[in-house]
């Protein structure tokens, strides 16, 4: 377990938890951040991440990321 | 009968495209999530009473950002007859997420896998009968770009419209949730429509705020539907709405497995190979930086200074050569020609003066805006515009704003308006509100005339003062992010950074044409009414007046009734170093619109006498006036004050609150006079000349600010996110 963040580039991890604010939570799940998906780091900038998820490409601020647990 | 087909599907997916086919309208496409942030309604092709409506793109119906409330609104309390739900056929799980929740709202509801031709090129393959068994609806496959299958679309749409036939959800979610769902259908059954029960019921099952505001059900019933809530909760052990979420994917997941075959798993597109270059942690900020340059340099000096000089000394000047033919100026031509049909000299005057001095200064420009359109249409259009907004998130997050404040500061370098609308897609009210505010902070495409006016008057068109300019709208909007956050009314953190990044695409020629030609137009058509009309007021206004005892056409402009206006308010001015009734009018015009400023000298010098051998008359006679100094005092508070009526307009809109109205275009414009005199008055100290009233208000106003920056922050004591517009 441990935050998205620290996921390294090119690794496939499976999401644990959505944490953060409920409404963040909500978009986040909208766009496909839920438990059980599979999610891959393919670019990291000072702990922003671009990840792919569910065939699409979306950028998380380091906040968030930490606030999901793979 | 008139039949309403609206358009849905996520951000990005190609809802503009198909509109644009559809209609023959020719929206402009851009590629990053929130382009559209208006609903538009056109006629369909070959269908007088066949009308469809362009939407805002959203993830799901539970709303996050300001746009895809504009959504969700028209497609529950507008109710069109009929949906066409767009799907980016290359992403299709994530699109269908939001199809199991249209097919719920009791609309007939017709999906268009678009992108199909990307599909097939990758080898992948989607069985649309099965898919159309599975969602409970019809499926047609369809490319907008291309322009195949959209025809079949809109038919099968009508069709769906006139038989009314809703379609009916296939999906169905666990035992427990159906169990609540179900009860919680008979519970409000009088309360709702029949054909939108289902919507509803799981609309409460999972709390959602505006549902259950509207149909304002009462306690006891409310009591016994929280129940039935709390007992799923219980037996799932998380939270409704994570409970039917997870039912969604759950559901989407089988019809992906049954309906698409995908033929390479897994491998890096070349989206992502590019990702991993412009976004990494040592070039995101230098390539960044490049390009910006390259934008701004190209189309401020290089080819826009070209292209101004071509205009303004040829076109609006003497005349210019074509291949060797010689062309005459618009100036001259006009002149011959009142000149032979032997026109009133006064209104000689107001056409060759007023009119043309006054418009031709503005229209002067053009070229150098279509130049910096050309380059902004680009970047929207690649792909490059969303990942601006991610490299610059990290920045931005230290002064109190989001990456997404980026985007609308970026699009308000051509024009203010489309910035300030661009700011819809923030979710967080007072980084939305916040953004409003400093947008216009940043030169826009009508602030170039007055950078290229006064750099070419007073400092020998050297290059840095176009580029001071953007550094000084830059430090705006830094200096203010850091001020107003420390105020009560915007304190809190910036909402979290979530976007969805669209691959990058090789913009069309035509695609680029048409945002250029649609911005270009506007500001054309703004020369050819609001400056042509205010030119014409400033001429009436400097050419009669009282003059030895009786009012009539004046011989001295000091004698005007434009001169005693101006020198009614010139005082405010003083300060600021440019205390002259000539500066203070052109500032108030500017209020109208910015190129106007320009346009005020133009017809100012030419009515002083020395109709231009050259363009740059107008330059000799501000040069005259203005002392480098003041000159640039009266640039930065140009570039700083009150943008120009239309963007107050907007400012206006999308605040929806008139005293955050007010309090942004005061703040503007206060903000605007105290850099403005702090750089005047500094300046003056250093080249000599002090002046110790000034200096000791620059002092304050000074340390004010450094006080309001260097102070700590408020803590917030509330989060809000409450999202209101008229639509």
């Amino acid at each position: 377990m441990m935050p998205l963040g620290f996921a390294g580039i090119g690794d496939e991890n499976i999401i644990k938890k959505v944490g953060g604010n409920p409404e963040t939570r909500k978009f986040l799940e909208n766009l496909g951040f839920v438990a059980g998906e599979a999610v891959t780091v393919i670019s990291e900038n000072g702990g922003n991440v671009i990840v792919r998820i569910k065939g699409s490409r979306v950028a998380v601020s380091k906040e968030t990321a930490n606030k999901i647990t793979v | 009968m008139e039949i309403r087909i609206a358009l849905a599907g996520n951000p990005n997916c190609g809802k503009t495209t198909l509109f644009n086919a559809l209609t023959g309208s020719d929206r402009f496409v851009g590629n990053w999530p929130g382009v559209t942030v208006e609903k538009k309604e056109c006629r369909l092709k070959g269908h007088k009473d066949v009308i469809i409506t362009d939407l805002p793109g959203i993830y799901s119906l539970s709303p996050y950002t300001l746009e895809e409330v504009i959504t969700r609104n028209y497609l529950t309390e507008e109710c069109p007859d009929a949906i066409l739900n767009i799907v980016d056929g290359t992403n299709l799980e994530r699109n269908l997420y939001l199809t199991t929740q249209l097919t719920e709202l009791g609309i007939p509801v017709v999906v268009a896998v678009n992108m199909t031709d990307v599909v097939r090129k990758r080898g992948d393959e989607i069985n649309t009968g099965l898919l159309s068994e599975k969602l409970g609806c019809e499926v047609v496959e369809i490319s907008a770009l291309k322009g195949m299958g959209i025809n079949e679309a809109s038919a099968a749409a009508i069709k769906a419209a006139v038989n009314k036939t809703p379609s009916i959800p296939r999906h169905r979610f666990c035992g427990c949730v159906e169990h609540a769902v179900a009860r919680i259908e008979d519970a409000v059954s009088h309360n709702v429509p029949e054909e939108r029960r289902r919507w509803y019921a799981v609309k409460i099952f999972e709390r959602d705020d505006k549902v259950l505001e509207m149909l304002n059900i009462p306690a006891d019933i409310k009591e016994r539907i929280e129940n039935y809530t709390a007992e799923a909760e219980k037996e799932k052990d998380d939270d409704s709405e994570s409970i039917v979420t997870n039912e969604r994917y759950i559901y989407i997941a089988s019809i992906i497995k049954d309906c698409y075959k995908k033929k390479n798993k897994g491998k890096l597109t070349v989206s992502d190979k590019i990702d991993r270059i412009v976004t990494n942690r040592i070039l995101a900020l230098p390539v960044f930086a490049a390009v910006m340059f390259v934008v701004y340099y190209v189309s401020i000096t290089t080819v826009g200074t070209w292209a101004t000089d071509w205009a303004n000394d040829g076109v609006f000047g003497e005349g210019w050569s074509l291949f060797g033919l010689y062309i005459p100026g618009v100036p001259v031509i006009a002149e011959n020609i009142l000149t032979a049909v032997n026109c009133a000299d006064w209104l000689q005057s107001l056409i060759i003066d007023g009119i043309i001095g006054g418009v031709g200064a503005v229209l002067g420009f053009v070229p150098q805006m279509l130049v910096l359109f050309i380059f902004l249409a680009f970047l929207e259009a690649c792909g490059y515009m969303a990942r601006i907004a991610f490299v610059t998130d990290r920045i931005f997050r230290k002064f109190g704003l989001s990456g997404k404040s980026f985007i609308p500061m970026l699009i308000g370098t051509g024009c203010g308006v489309p910035g300030i609308m661009a700011s819809r897609t923030i979710e967080n009210e007072r980084d939305r509100r916040m953004t409003i505010m400093t947008t216009t902070f940043i030169p826009c495409g009508a602030k170039l005339p007055i950078i290229a006016f006064i750099a070419g008057a007073l400092f020998d068109n050297a290059g840095w003062v176009a580029v001071s300019a953007y550094f000084i709208g830059a430090a705006a909007i830094i200096v203010s992010g850091i001020m107003l956050k420390k105020t009560r009314m915007f304190a809190g953190d910036p909402a979290p950074f979530v976007m969805e990044l669209p691959d990058y695409r090789m913009p069309t020629a035509g695609n680029i044409l048409r945002s250029v030609w649609e911005r270009g137009l506007s500001f054309i058509k703004k020369a050819g009414t609001v400056i042509l009309l205010s030119t014409i007021v400033l001429w009436f206004l400097m050419g009669f007046g009282v003059e030895n005892g009786s009012f009539g056409m004046v011989e001295e402009i000091d004698n005007s009734v434009l001169a005693k206006i101006g020198s009614g308010i010139a005082w405010i001015f003083a300060p600021l170093g440019w205390g002259d009734w000539k500066a203070a009018v052109a500032a108030v015009t500017g209020l109208i619109a910015k190129e106007n400023i320009v346009a005020t000298y133009g017809s100012l010098y030419h009515f002083a006498g020395e109709i231009s051998e050259n363009g740059n008359e107008i330059w000799g006679g501000f040069a005259a006036e203005f002392s480098a100094l003041a000159g640039y005092s009266f640039l930065i508070f140009n570039l700083l004050c009150a943008p120009c009526f239309a963007a107050v307009g907007a400012i206006k809109r999308e605040m929806n609150n008139p005293v955050y109205t007010a309090f942004a275009v005061t703040y503007q414009c206060v903000f605007a006079y105290a850099v403005s005199l702090a750089v005047y008055q500094f300046g003056l100290l250093f080249t000599g000349g002090v002046n110790v009233m000034g200096l000791i208000f620059a002092v304050a106003v000074t340390a004010f600010m450094i006080y309001m920056l260097v102070r700590p922050y408020k803590e917030s004591d509330r989060f809000t996110r409450n999202v209101k517009v008229k639509t």
